[in-house]
């Protein structure tokens, strides 16, 4: 990414449409809920759904993550499996591909 | 429990995902001076936007003349899930005027969502992920704000290491909503693994997403029918949260 300046009508555009694109997200999925509430044991397929996606990006991310990167994930898991903590969790993580990135991916 | 007060309990117990956003928040910063953004710009993107990922994935097209189209797709596709969280709080947002639901679905956050399945029947779940979007809406404010402030000072250092911190920060939610949730975990395994094996044969991203949540979808809808051909007598499913 190098400094190439926009100008300031595209830079405001370009926020309005992606304000616009995020918000259609939030309302649509709730909206497209509404409509399908009705159907007999529709609750539990979408309240599924949060779970498939996380798993969706999570899948692939690890498949080609780095031996650091790999351990890193193990380790969050692993502190979030015994004590819920994020910010413990969140914290190793990324103090592992910080500081032991050069170190485990060089293995 | 009141609205206002189930959104004093959102802002209340966001703690630990205030610090994670701060965190993004602070390298947000630091990248939108890399590109050129002025910080009046990048603090109107966090605010009208709100939405972690999808602002670091508009960033890496963020040259001019701006590819419109290609940032347009790239925002879409990765506030996709948004779609899905929106879906789960269906039967959660009920008692509320529509202006308000309209309005307040501006907050919608994946921690909040997480966390509020975790909540006790009485909370009200509007209110709680409103407050919690507060919360996480103050932080991504402060930190970008701290992030564009401090680029100077950063600039010599390569965060390139931590591009895997979104990875992880999806890991503790996924963590969280796998305890939180009354759902069954089937339909999560089948969707990463239809993921992997899409990865695998090279497909596009929106496919890999679209292809791995639509087969958990098929487990999850076989599962529910399988569940209410057991228990006829408990067949409505439609309980309101």
């Amino acid at each position: 990414m190098g400094i190439t300046m926009v100008d300031t009508s595209s830079t405001l555009t370009a926020i309005a449409m992606m304000a616009g694109i995020v918000y259609l997200t939030r309302m649509g999925g709730y909206f497209v809920g509404l409509q399908l509430r009705h159907i007999k044991g529709i609750q539990p397929v979408l309240e599924a759904l949060p779970g498939c996606a996380f798993m969706a990006i999570l899948a692939p991310a690890v498949r080609q993550g780095s031996v650091s990167e790999i351990v890193a994930m193990v380790c969050v898991i692993a502190i979030m499996w015994r004590s819920n903590n994020v910010v413990l969790a969140t914290a190793t993580g990324m103090a592992i591909l910080l500081f032991g990135g050069p170190y485990l991916d060089a293995l | 429990m009141t609205t206002s007060k189930s959104a004093l309990h959102g802002i209340r117990t966001s703690g630990d995902y205030f610090i994670s956003t701060f965190l993004f928040g602070v390298m947000f910063g630091i990248a939108a001076v890399s590109v050129g953004l002025e910080t009046w710009q990048a603090l109107l993107m966090c605010a009208t936007s709100f939405t972690a990922s999808g602002q670091f994935a508009a960033l890496e097209f963020w040259a001019a003349p701006l590819p419109f189209g290609t940032i347009a797709l790239s925002v879409a596709l990765v506030s996709s899930r948004n779609l899905l969280l929106g879906m789960a709080m269906t039967h959660h947002f009920d008692g509320h005027s529509l202006r308000r639901r309209i309005v307040w679905l501006a907050l919608l956050n994946d921690p909040g969502v997480v966390n509020s399945f975790r909540m006790d029947a009485e909370v009200d779940r509007l209110g709680y992920v409103t407050g919690y979007g507060i919360s996480m809406m103050t932080s991504w404010l402060l930190s970008t704000y701290i992030g564009l402030n401090i680029a100077h000072l950063v600039a010599s250092f390569d965060l390139g290491a931590i591009d895997f911190a979104g990875p992880l920060v999806i890991a503790t939610m996924m963590m969280l909503f796998a305890r939180g949730s009354k759902s069954k975990p089937l339909p999560w395994f089948v969707s990463g693994g239809v993921a992997l094996l899409l990865f695998e044969v090279g497909a596009a991203n929106y496919l890999i997403l679209l292809g791995s949540v639509l087969s958990g979808m098929v487990v999850a809808i076989w599962q529910t029918r399988k569940d209410l051909a057991a228990t006829p007598e408990d067949s409505d499913g439609d309980n309101d949260g």
